[in-house]
């Protein structure tokens, strides 16, 4: 299940401060499209607009032809908009099994989170051997793929996940790079992936927008970001 | 010797007292992040709650505590709407909020004075009977105290297991962001915790009918022990809050054995700062 | 009659008690629930001193001014360390606890009877017997209480506490001592409170401990917040309304207890609406300087300096299990703008930490002009000459831009409370002069025009340039920013970017950390290439940007 999302002049930020202006962007339904920019350049202000975490100054959000703009998340997590925030935000106190309940709260029809929950196991089989261990005692990377696996119990049909490769070793970067793929193929959602990892996250994109100071300043093929001496010009 | 386990029964009998009111205030505080002191107040109120329906209408026991426990939940609810969310709504910084519990406070506890006087509420007749185990005299009103918090402690754990709401409750406490990013109505869940916080609170309150009576001011040591017992206990922990709560009672009572009675009160804020000096998170706490 | 002049003895008492208050709250931002206790201490000091012992003025009054200081020094111990809901509830306690001291230790406080008879003051052989008589006294001890005050609230050491009050981490790096201030300002604001305790118990003769409860600190507490934190003026405000407004509910008809009652709901209500309507207070926070009285001579700015190289070497640090920095040698020279580049969780931020005292190193030496940095806290450096901006600003928002520059400037007398109310010219001379000092930096940072704006209503390059405003006041020739440039516009960063490199053309040392690598080809003759805690290559921008290894580490 798969759904686009449209913005249209996007203006977001805090306070007296601008973080973004005027953001135009197109996600397909069903694409993986990747966002990149160096620190502060308001990826994360784009994203938490987005998804209603924080109010947009100006500008319009479609999630498919549903205008979403500046509603709570609540109501976009019940239309099938998942987001998996910077950080790996995981339930510390409560356990992996918890966590993934929680995960599903918005799911009216229990019956279904059983087998979504053994889909989680599947894509992550480290979950299934500790799903009786409190996920703050985890590491990062294995609290990252819960923190993925939470937003995958409601059966999402877009995900946003914000730089989910930070912190995080080499192998387990490509674990979490590779089950956003799996993800995409097998249940279609839509995929949003801000990064900073630029090689490992440019080869699933396909599609790479790049911001620069609140502005998007690139927009189509991923194919030249691969060289890295061109892609300091846009950082 | 014999002094000594009777000592520490009663200190475990008040402490359950202590537990109760901490549990409540952890809860509202865990989840909400308010420091709700106008809880103390409405702690008060639900007792001349209870007195009203047990005094005046000559009400069985139950009936009394039922009535505690909805006074004190309605109560805390419109504390939250009325007061509290406004500041919420406008990100007010939580300072703001605390200073605004203050004055609710003020404003509730003279409420009392004016409608009931200044005069200690008692209920005649409280539960009579003695229990005698081994060395120890256990009182009527002593086995309900324990009994009560016995049931409360249980019903909340089934609850914030168990319910739907109630996992809402446990995931807001421990990260109130990923709970709005899962979905979960955050003020309905404020509104839960308020309800249920003060409710928990109103069990004890009719139940200190029995014991010291209920008088306007108790409002102030109410909320302060539950904010002391929810600190030594570790922020954010419920299991904490209780165990805050017993150790205030506790210490409180076999404090006694040294110390005279004058000073009892202030071995438990003693116990605070030592706390606090060593485990600046206190016993549970990990924020 | 007579009633009228009580209420204008209560109100002086309570502007004693409000403004001295309002110096902790309002200023400091310290939230010290305790402040009945400390009139509560002073009243009963009084009582002993002059009722149970009989000593005449002035001693119960110096006597009772001393003990509440040092009970005001000791709790502010614990506020060294912790704040927020913890400093609440801890000052809160002790409040309890010093009332549960002065019922039951009975022998000297009477215990819940309290103390009568305290004998009455006298003037000129005036028997002070009524308010008619007493009012003076309570109104020229008022007016001296709020001059010690208002004196304190206007100078540069109270300048210092807004500042803390705004961010404690940035005043530190300003060079304040802040355990010092705290110390300080609860010693004079209980003194303070004492001093109310003398007049209340000559007033009314007689104390007794239930008259200084925690209702009675929220009361206070409305005074200051419905006048204005951070206004004493507005703490006079704050008495008079709470003190006379209740008495308008003398027309309506009811019994006494009630009316009592009925008073105290009033202003709990009063509390929660102005916090809903107007948080600030009735009367805005009142700025220490203005730059209206700029003289017109304005000292140059970038003048020569003298840097000297900031050197680190061995470095490391751990946090837990994690190695943040390993094997760090660096070394900034004078004259030139060196960058401090790498990926994310590279380690910048620490090292810098460690290169400005604000974390200690596991192994490895600071050195500057040749003295090790070893120990010494984040204030002490700024002294030595080195000194640091914050990646996320850390602004003294709620003053202004220019007072933002003067809390900065390095040794001012006005710092220090002797020179404030002892040597009031030299701190009032030297205060022009910073004035004007303070103003050539925020003009040749391009600021110039908004000294007298809130930092809250600077855009964001604005903000950018006051960081900047705000570290070269410190006077120390070695600079280390923190993304001083990130987040800015093509057309800001072309304003700002000159600022750096006449820095640096001046001699001082300046290092940067940042993101943007337009920046770091434009400004920095050299640059060092961090990542994984060591430094991996150091070079010209072109050498390190077109080395292919470090672009992919750099995008990892």
């Amino acid at each position: 299940m798969s759904v686009s999302l449209k913005v249209r002049g996007l203006a977001a930020g805090y306070g007296t401060k601008r973080v973004v202006e005027g953001i135009d962007f197109d996600v397909a339904a069903g694409d993986i499209v990747l966002l990149l920019g160096h620190n502060g350049a308001g990826k994360t202000t784009f994203a938490r607009a987005l998804f209603g975490l924080l109010e947009p100054e100006a500008g319009q959000v479609w999630l498919g032809d549903k205008e979403i703009t500046g509603r709570s998340p609540a109501r976009n997590v019940a239309d099938g908009f998942a987001f998996v925030p910077q950080g790996h935000g995981v339930f510390r106190s409560l356990t992996v099994a918890d966590n993934l309940e929680l995960g599903g709260f918005v799911e009216s029809d229990r019956s279904l989170l059983a087998e979504r929950r053994e889909r989680v196991y599947s894509l992550f089989p480290i979950l299934a051997e500790r799903s009786t261990q409190l996920a703050g005692t985890m590491s990062g990377g294995q609290q990252q793929m819960l923190a993925i696996g939470i937003a995958l119990m409601h059966a999402p049909s877009f995900m946003l996940l914000d730089e989910p490769s930070i912190g995080l070793a080499p192998n387990l970067v490509d674990k979490v790079m590779q089950s956003v793929v799996e993800i995409n193929r097998t249940m279609g959602t839509t995929i949003l992936i801000i990064e900073q990892n630029v090689k490992a996250s440019l080869p699933i994109a396909r599609r790479a927008a790049v911001f620069k100071t609140g502005q998007k300043i690139y927009d189509g093929d991923p194919a030249p970001l691969g060289d890295h001496v061109r892609l300091m010009e846009y950082f | 010797m014999d002094l000594l386990v009777q000592l520490l029964a009663n200190g475990l009998v008040n402490g359950s007292h202590y537990a109760l009111l901490a549990l409540g205030f952890g809860l509202i505080f865990g989840t909400t992040r308010v420091v709700h002191f106008a809880y103390g107040p409405i702690y008060a109120v639900s007792a001349y709650g209870a007195w009203v329906l047990a005094a005046h209408f000559g009400a069985p026991l139950w009936v009394a505590m039922l009535g505690s426990i909805v006074t004190g939940a309605v109560l805390g609810v419109l504390s939250y709407i009325v007061v509290y969310r406004p500041f919420e709504r406008r990100g007010s910084p939580p300072l703001v909020v605390l200073i605004a519990s203050l004055g609710l406070f003020i404003v509730i506890e003279n409420a009392i004075g004016v409608v009931f006087g200044t005069d200690t509420k008692v209920v005649p007749n409280p539960p009579s009977g003695i229990l005698l185990l081994g060395p120890l005299v256990v009182t009527g009103s002593q086995m309900l105290q324990v009994g009560a918090f016995v049931v409360v402690s249980i019903a909340l754990g089934l609850y914030l297991t168990r319910a739907r709401m109630g996992k809402a409750v446990l995931a807001m406490t421990d990260n109130a962001e990923m709970a709005r990013v899962i979905g979960i109505d955050t003020a309905r869940v404020s509104i839960i915790a308020f309800a249920i916080g003060s409710a928990i609170a109103a069990v004890p309150a009719a139940l200190i009918l029995f014991k010291d009576g209920a008088t306007a001011h108790m409002g102030f040591l109410a909320v302060f022990m539950a904010f002391v017992a929810v600190v030594v206990g570790g922020v954010g922990s419920l299991r904490g809050a209780v165990v805050g709560g017993l150790v205030l009672g506790v210490v409180e009572s076999t404090g006694m054995i040294r110390i005279s009675t004058e000073w009892q009160s202030m071995v438990a804020f003693v116990v605070l700062f030592i706390v606090l000096l060593f485990r600046p998170r206190g016993l549970f706490g990990g924020r | 009659m007579d009633y009228l002049l009580h209420i204008l003895v209560m109100v002086s008492l309570y502007i004693v008690l409000a403004s001295s208050f309002n110096l902790l709250i309002g200023y400091a931002g310290l939230f010290a629930l305790s402040h009945a206790a400390f009139f509560g201490v002073g009243a009963y000091a009084t009582a002993i001193l002059a009722g149970t012992y009989g000593l005449g003025f002035p001693i119960p009054l110096i006597v009772g001014v001393l003990v509440t200081a040092v009970l005001g020094v000791v709790i502010a111990l614990p506020a060294l360390r912790i704040g927020g809901d913890y400093l609440v509830i801890v000052t809160l306690a002790l409040q309890v606890i010093v009332t549960t001291v002065l019922i039951n230790w009975t022998s000297l406080t009477g215990g819940t009877d309290g103390i009568r008879g305290i004998p009455r003051l006298e003037v000129f052989g005036v028997v002070l017997d009524s308010p008619g008589k007493f009012l003076p006294v309570a109104a020229v001890t008022a007016a001296i209480c709020f001059a010690i005050a208002w004196r304190l609230g206007a100078s540069p050491f109270g300048r210092a506490l807004k500042a803390m009050r705004e961010n404690e981490a940035a005043v530190q790096a300003v060079g304040k001592n802040v355990v010092a201030m705290k110390l300080t300002v609860f010693a004079i604001a209980s003194g303070l409170a004492a001093v109310a305790g003398w007049l209340y118990a000559h007033y009314f003769t007689f104390v007794s401990a239930d008259a200084f409860t925690v209702e009675l600190t929220i009361y206070m507490l409305a005074m200051v917040i419905i006048g204005g934190t951070g206004n004493l003026l507005g703490s006079v405000v704050g008495a008079l309304v709470l003190v006379a407004l209740p008495e308008l509910l003398k027309f309506v008809d009811m019994p006494p207890d009630v009316a009592d009652k009925a008073r105290n709901m009033l202003y709990g209500l009063l509390l929660i609406v102005m916090l809903r309507l107007r948080p600030q207070g009735l009367l805005p926070e009142s700025a220490s300087a203005s730059s209206l009285q700029a003289p017109p001579e304005r000292p140059p700015v970038a003048t020569r300096a003298e840097g000297a190289a900031l050197e680190g070497k061995g470095l490391a640090r751990r946090f837990g299990g994690i190695v943040a920095v390993r094997d760090f040698d660096i070394s900034i020279p004078p004259g030139r703008i060196t960058g401090l580049i790498g990926p994310n969780g590279a380690g910048k931020t620490t090292a810098f930490n460690l290169l400005t005292g604000f974390l200690q190193p596991n192994e490895g030496e600071v050195t500057y002009r040749g003295r090790s940095l070893r120990g010494l806290k984040p204030h002490q450096i700024v002294r030595t000459g080195v000194a640091r901006s914050f990646q996320d600003l850390k602004l003294f928002t709620n003053m202004t831009v220019l007072e933002n520059v003067l809390v900065a400037l390095p040794n001012q007398s006005g710092d220090n409370l002797w020179n404030v109310y002892f040597r009031p010219w030299k701190v009032r001379a030297e205060e022009r002069e910073n004035i004007g000092r303070a103003m050539a930096i925020l003009e040749f940072v391009g600021l110039g025009d908004r000294a007298g704006d809130l930092a809250s209503d600077l855009s964001y390059a604005e903000e950018k340039l006051l960081v900047v405003a705000r570290l070269l006041a410190t006077g120390a020739e070695a600079l280390l920013f923190d993304e001083p440039l990130s987040g800015l516009a093509p057309n800001a960063l072309a304003k700002v970017m000159p600022v750096f490199r006449r820095l640096a053309e001046s001699g001082r040392t300046l290092c940067i950390i940042e993101h943007n690598l337009d920046v770091i080809r434009e400004l920095c003759s050299s640059v060092v290439f961090l990542d994984e805690g060591r430094k991996l290559a150091e070079g010209t921008p072109e050498q390190l940007m077109h080395d292919p290894e470090l672009s992919e580490r750099y995008f990892k």
